[in-house]
């Protein structure tokens, strides 16, 4: 609701007139037993709205009563305070138990509970042993829910009662709200929570008479509508902070046929603040930044403020408005920026049309025409001539010319349909000139020759009567006049012939044979190696079979196998943790061994 | 001088097949095994083209570097060099042979595709 910041306050989001209507059919819906009963009445009699059917209501609060139970109790008590002319029974029993709940051992819910049913019913309470078992509580269930109902149960205790503690709770809890994106305070249990907090908050500083320490406050089912009712109804009625929301009725929009700027200033239920006064503290030109306003009033017509900007007789554009409401001490978030609006008519005059011989030795005929008629005669232009077009545009009003921001030239071909738009351009003086060479402009006609009209276009965002008007028809004659297949309107969103992919083609192999034949003969130097090893004497007479040579012989076949079954199915790292594995085996197999051979090797030198 | 070519190598070969010692006359049927295949690899890309090249280059590296490695092994245990590696045995040579093929082979295996 309130940016983080703490200048420019502004709630941005509040219960509009229709939010309100929409939580009171919410809270109308018919309840079936008594929680839901409580949060439809009191939230709708919070809302201000009126609850249907006292007696009914009642009825069904003395049926639903279960007089054993706090929460019961709670919630029929608190009910039919909302409305009149209803009592409960009360009996000892119910006021025993009652009591009994307040203490150290309930939880926070039920001290809460306890609590406001004593005070609804208007049975006495201990409030030093309550603001005793509340303190107790806090300390131990430190989360926010259980903060906020200790808040909501102080304020119903007597006001000699030692509240500081608990109020220092609503600083804390301040200090706890999430700061959601720099413009949003919440606390991260959600909507609910902070809601109730607000609404706890600041019925207990109304209650002790002590400002909260609250600078800004945030929020955007059943328990959740109430929850936002009662603080919404907080916030628009206690004693210390009431926030202002000020918003234009209708758009924010001045002109000579709407000269006052009308606004709404309501509190966040949409209720209107008419016991303040609403000043224009300035306002300028946001192209110029020229002020034209300072410190001008308002005027309240009928709940409305109003003022006649036109008299200041503002030029057209944007204004930006600093508004400041004073009246109440509570108002909070006074100082508003609104962006106006002044808007204004045009009107074209001077329009000059003529057809200029390129080499200039022809004088110009220049025909006039005024709006909103059309040229009597088409114009005509070849190769060698320029079509020219100039024009003012005036500002009805104030008699100053305008720059709008569109200005636009539309030549439209009356038998091909094509159209081609051009941009007409102001010069120093404001004078708007266009100027058409057939020669080098062909391509954007892709050079049809034959009758266009000429339309002129102008818009802006603050002219009330944007212009489209046919000026004249203009005969354009072409060279080289390509024989046109028809007309071919863009063919952009028909689908475009098939492009044909061409996968990487595999590089050539050479024949099979060819390679069969040098893998062998690759493989063939092993057979070499094997019979001169043969011949040499190589043998394996010294094996002997001890556990370690033999785990490192195995160990060391796994990991050649390990190498084949790499290079056919694992990647890289399932084969080092697998050569992790049987490597640290083979070293270690493979150390014994070799340290076995090397004692033999000495022992026999 | 043909002739002091032919005499020089067939000394050579006499001497080669007195004095060394069958381990090393293992080794060195080794390296010439190793040498054979290098060869014939390059021969095969030579003659026929190097498609795919990174398996001719990961088969010719390993033969390239099995060499070097037996190349090691070799001057490692010829007790002749013992001087020069006091503090290495030849178990512990051959240790470091096995180690490091088995680093080299890992990287081909890689790299044959």
């Amino acid at each position: 609701m309130a940016p983080a910041g703490a200048q420019a306050l502004t709630p941005s989001h509040y219960l509009s007139l229709s939010d309100v209507s929409r939580l009171q059919n919410l809270l109308s819906q018919p309840f079936t037993d008594l929680q839901s009963a409580y949060y439809s009445v009191v939230g709708l009699s919070k809302l201000g709205g009126i609850v249907p059917d006292h007696q009914e209501v009642c009825q069904f609060l003395k049926s639903q009563l279960d007089p054993s139970s706090v929460d019961s109790l709670f919630f029929a008590a608190e009910t039919s305070q909302a409305i009149s002319g209803c009592e409960i029974p009360v009996s000892n029993e119910t006021r025993d138990i009652l009591l009994a709940a307040v203490s150290e051992d309930s939880s926070m819910t039920q001290i809460h509970r306890a609590v406001g049913a004593l005070s609804s019913l208007g049975l006495p309470l201990a409030s030093q042993e309550v603001v005793g078992a509340l303190a107790a509580r806090i300390n131990k269930e430190d989360n926010v829910m259980a903060i906020i109902l200790a808040l909501q149960t102080a304020s119903r205790l007597s006001q000699q009662a030692e509240l500081g503690r608990i109020l220092e709770e609503i600083e804390d809890l301040t200090a706890r709200l999430d700061d959601l994106g720099g413009i949003y305070l919440q606390f991260e249990e959600g909507l609910e929570a902070t809601a109730l907090f607000v609404a706890a908050a600041y019925a207990l500083s109304d209650h002790v008479d002590v400002e909260p320490p609250l600078k800004e406050k945030s929020w955007d089912s059943l328990a959740e509508a109430f929850s936002v009712a009662s603080a919404a109804a907080a916030l628009s009625n206690n004693r210390f902070h009431v926030p202002v929301i000020v918003s234009a009725q209708g758009p924010a929009t001045v002109s000579h046929n709407q000269p006052t700027l009308q606004l709404l200033v309501t509190d966040v239920m949409s209720q209107p603040l008419t016991s303040a006064s609403v000043l224009v503290e300035s306002a300028f030109a946001v192209a110029t930044k020229s002020a034209i306003l300072s410190q001008t009033p308002f005027t309240l017509n009928d709940g409305v403020f109003e003022l006649n900007f036109m008299s200041s007789q503002p030029a057209s554009g944007y204004y930006q408005f600093t508004v400041a409401v004073t009246g109440d001490s509570r108002l909070v978030a006074s100082h508003v920026e609104l962006k106006v609006k002044v808007s204004t008519e045009v009107s074209v005059s001077n329009m000059d049309l003529s057809v200029v011989d390129k080499d200039q030795s022809i004088g110009t005929k220049t025909t006039r025409v005024d709006y909103p008629s059309k040229a009597k005669s088409p114009f005509t232009a070849d190769s060698h001539q320029n079509f020219a077009m100039s024009f003012q545009l005036v500002d009805v009003n104030t008699g100053q010319e305008l720059t709008p921001h569109q200005t636009f030239v539309r030549l439209h071909n009356q038998k091909t349909g094509q159209e081609v738009v051009f941009v007409a351009e102001p010069d120093s003086k404001n004078l708007y000139k266009f100027e058409l060479d057939a020669a080098e402009r062909k391509s954007e006609f892709d050079s049809m020759s034959g009758t266009y009209s000429l339309y002129l276009i102008v818009g802006d965002a603050t002219l009330e009567n944007p212009i489209l008007w046919n000026v004249a028809d203009v005969v354009l004659k072409f060279v080289e006049e390509e024989a046109p297949a028809a007309v071919q309107p863009k063919t952009l969103y028909v689908p475009k012939p098939e492009i044909q992919h061409l996968f990487r083609e595999p590089e050539k192999k050479p024949p099979t044979v060819v390679s069969n034949t040098f893998t062998a003969l690759v493989l063939s130097p092993f057979l070499l190696l094997l019979i001169l090893w043969f011949k040499l004497g190589a043998n394996i007479s010294s094996f002997s079979f001890s556990p370690s040579t033999i785990l490192f012989h195995v160990g060391h076949a796994a990991m050649l196998g390990l190498m084949y079954v790499y290079w056919t199915h694992l990647n890289m790292f399932q084969t080092l943790k697998y050569l992790a594995i049987i490597g640290g085996v083979t070293f270690l197999a493979g150390n014994r061994m070799l340290a076995q051979k090397a004692v033999k090797r000495r022992s026999h030198v | 001088m043909s002739n002091s070519v032919l005499s020089v190598i067939s000394r050579f070969l006499e001497e080669y097949s007195t004095t060394t010692s069958t381990k090393l006359k293992v080794v060195d049927a080794y390296l010439l095994y190793i040498l054979l295949t290098g060869a014939l690899q390059f021969l095969y890309c030579l003659l026929v083209g190097t498609f795919p090249f990174n398996s001719f280059l990961s088969g010719f590296i390993s033969c390239v570097g099995s060499f070097i490695l037996a190349v090691c092994l070799r001057i490692q245990i010829n007790p002749q060099n013992k001087g020069d590696f006091l503090s290495i045995s030849p178990e512990r040579a051959f240790a470091d042979f096995l180690f490091a093929n088995t680093v080299l082979h890992l990287v081909v295996m890689n790299f044959i595709g």
